[in-house]
């Protein structure tokens, strides 16, 4: 009786997800509300989880409890250790929930609500669980080996170097266009200017308690900071309206960008404790209060979504980016349906401590699942605001217009219709100078925030609140992922010179941590400038630039995967990890051939750089811009040659992994696996 | 709710590394000190932040 309950209810949640996909798939007209795409999204994944994870742990994976994981098997206290799987769970999903599934939904609202919606549920379904999940098996078969090295040994030299590019590669590109993300946010913004730089101060004082005044005492230190950050946020408002102290705090992009590098230089330098860990755990702690507290918020308010389900501009003519639905939602949605990322998170700390085997299956699968949840969060977010203002928001002044007058009498003719009035009371409203031209997708996401909170709590008179509290929490952890990621980016960098100059090795080493930190941030800093001078905004270059290169890793990850399911005897199964795999090279590399030769000068870079070269040429540049134009035509080749890289590698590496599987299946070619041998668990279940 | 609000806590302290220092504690047969803490702290963020963080 009970076994036929239970296959009701899940008939019923298929059968309501089902009716939730096909409402928002084919409605049209009148606004939806929000709550069909969270019942979408939730009853697709508890189908996905409950079948198609299970069905992948159970048969292809085989999941062995009676097999010692690492965590037993090397048990050291300190990377080595069993834990809890709920726990884990919400240790691997604070790890891999950074700002992509935030801002990719946001950016790829300009199609409608629905391309997004749907990449999301199935992408993280079919895609980016699987290959969370397979990843993590993997290294946990391996004593919790990295991506890297499981490339090296499963796929051969090429892959293992390949991935090591790629990583550098990408972050170099993720810096650039987080840090846009956070200038774009804060550009002529002294209430969000004032507050991110308050938060300076308190992670060093953050630091200094921890180190010594309460030294262990990290959820004690952390809510000391998180009260004073919003102190920080109270103490913006202030700023903001002193005729004093806001012209202080009132920086141009340039000048932002500026001191984005200068900081990233520093913080890079500086001891880990005394900057960066402490605003590191007070960030995650943020970043994971205020996901809970929008899920909250969407469920309370339940709000309606004002975006069309499908806009105008899935012809490729979109303001915040260029290009059609195919191939472009997706790669800007990356991290919410399936990211590369997630492959080095998954072969980093998670596997060193799963207690069973077993518990792969919520730690991998549900965890990923979990953050495809908060894309969904993310573009309700964008959704919620009227399209006029979402445009307003989002469109680079060299599309619609410096001006006001410019920019709404464009964006109304789109048949999205704004007026200048209600941009400047909203602007008013939150506290900003002005809304027009935020690009980078922090602001419209801060606004919908905003929107949803102030419905629950305080009302529009605390709308402005809202709003720099979500810019905060945004600018926070991208902060923290600038620090880290300079430091991971020297510490490669040393480690490469370190072959050339033997000093370089040593990671304390002054002139070798300087000189690497140096050319770390030049390198992500070129391109954070390239961004703040396009005309274009710099996210229509710079964000497909990032998914494409992430996607990269995403090949690279699932290449891996199907190698290893096939060494495994498990080949008449590799269509789980071959279908997202098809996908993720379709998507990539026509992304990436369009990027470099698609004749439309805002998609192809060689064709931007070859009309801007003509209008040199035919001398309709004025003379003071002739510099400025020489520049961006050098920086559409660097962009073309960096796609160009990317696809090259994308492609070595699939040639080289197809070729393998090729001589394993024929039997001409080792199927030897590193996998480590069977070691029989000492455990009782209720040990664990 | 007892359960969840300690489920919650220990989420935290998972996060926050406070449980690893207990555990680093334990393992070594060590008591708390200002010195422990700075010792299990570096070797944990000098791993860490060799390690890229998620986009």
């Amino acid at each position: 009786m009970q076994r036929l309950l239970g296959r009701l209810a899940w008939v019923l949640v298929s059968a309501l997800g089902a009716l939730c996909l096909g409402g928002i798939a084919i409605h049209r007209g009148e606004p939806i509300n929000s709550i069909w795409l969270v019942l979408a999204g939730a009853c697709t994944f508890l189908v996905g989880y409950r079948f198609y994870a299970g069905f992948i742990a159970a048969k292809v994976l085989c999941l062995d409890d009676r097999r010692a994981t690492p965590a037993e098997r090397l048990r050291d206290g300190h990377d080595f250790e069993p834990t809890n799987k709920w726990i884990l769970f919400g240790h691997h999903f604070a790890a891999i929930a950074g700002p992509g599934p935030l801002v990719g939904p946001t950016l790829a609202a300009q199609f409608g609500y629905l391309p997004g919606t749907l990449w999301i549920i199935l992408g993280a379904v079919i895609c980016g669980a699987v290959q969370d999940f397979v990843v993590l098996f993997c290294s946990m078969r391996r004593n919790g080996k990295s991506l890297g090295q499981m490339a090296r040994e499963e796929l051969g030299r090429t892959g293992g170097v390949v991935a090591m590019i790629a990583v550098l590669a990408i972050m170099v590109i993720l810096l650039a266009v987080v840090a846009l993300v956070v200038v774009n946010a804060l550009k002529d913004s002294p209430w969000g200017a004032f507050t991110i730089a308050a938060t300076m101060p308190i992670a060093v004082l953050m630091g200094l308690m921890l180190r010594y005044w309460r030294p262990g005492k990290v959820l004690e230190v952390s809510l000391v900071g998180f009260v004073l950050v919003v102190a920080g946020v109270f103490g913006g408002q202030w700023v903001s309206r002193s005729a004093q102290f806001a012209p202080w705090f009132t920086f141009g992009a340039l000048t932002l960008a500026a001191c984005i590098v200068v900081y990233g230089f520093v913080a890079s330098a500086l001891p880990v404790w005394l900057l960066l860990a402490p605003r590191d755990y007070l960030s995650t702690f943020v970043k994971l209060g205020v996901v809970m507290l929008l899920a909250v918020g969407i469920l309370a308010v339940r709000p309606q979504l004002q975006m069309a389900p499908l806009t105008r501009f899935i012809d490729g003519t979109g303001p915040i980016f260029a290009g059609k639905i195919f191939p472009f939602c997706f790669i800007t949605i990356a991290c919410g349906a399936i990211s590369g990322f997630h492959s080095l998170i998954s072969s980093g700390t998670s596997p060193k401590m799963i207690a069973r085997e077993s518990h792969a299956l919520p730690v991998g699968y549900g965890s990923m699942l979990l953050e495809g949840f908060v894309a969904l969060m993310a573009m309700i977010a964008a959704c919620v605001l009227e399209p006029g203002v979402f445009f307003a928001v989002n469109s680079p002044a060299g599309i619609v217009g410096a001006s006001p007058q410019a920019a709404v009498a464009t964006i109304t003719a789109w048949g999205f219709p704004v007026t200048a009035d209600q941009m400047a009371h909203l602007a008013r409203h939150v506290g900003e100078q002005t809304l027009f031209a935020r690009t980078g997708g922090a602001p419209s996401l801060a606004l919908g925030m905003a929107h949803i909170f102030a419905r629950g709590v305080g009302g529009d008179a605390i709308l402005g609140f809202w709003y720099h509290f979500a810019i905060m929490f945004e600018a926070l952890f991208i902060l923290t992922i600038l620090d880290a990621g300079t430091r991971v980016g020297r510490f490669m960098l040393q480690d490469l010179l370190g072959h050339v100059y033997a000093p370089f090795h040593r990671i304390g080493w002054m002139p070798g941590v300087i000189l690497a930190s140096a050319a770390m941030v030049l390198a992500w800093g070129y391109f954070l400038f390239q961004g703040v001078q396009d005309p274009l905004g710099g996210i229509n270059s710079l964000w497909p630039l990032f998914g494409i290169a992430n996607q990269l890793l995403a090949t690279i990850a699932l290449c891996l995967c199907t190698t290893i399911l096939i060494k495994l005897h498990r080949a008449r199964y590799m269509g789980i990890t071959l279908v997202p795999l098809a996908w993720l090279v379709a998507a990539t590399f026509a992304a990436s051939w369009q990027k470099i030769f698609s004749a439309v000068p805002r998609i192809g870079f060689l064709a931007q750089a070859s009309q801007l070269q003509a209008r040199l040429d035919a001398g309709l540049v004025v003379a003071a811009k002739i510099g400025e134009t020489r520049t961006l035509i050098f920086n559409a080749r660097l962009d073309a040659v960096m796609c160009g890289l990317f696809l090259v590698m994308s492609a070595v590496v699939l040639a080289d992994s197809i070729r393998l599987w090729a001589g394993i299946l024929a039997g001409s070619r080792d199927a030897r696996t590193s996998e480590a041998p069977f070691v029989l668990s000492q455990w009782n279940a209720e040990e664990i | 709710m007892r359960r969840l609000f300690a489920f919650v806590l220990c989420l935290l302290r998972e996060i926050g590394d406070e449980n690893a220092y207990r555990r680093h504690l334990a393992a070594h047969g060590l008591a708390h000190s200002a010195e422990h803490w700075r010792s299990f702290f570096d070797a944990k963020a000098r791993a860490r932040y060799q390690r890229a963080k998620c986009c």
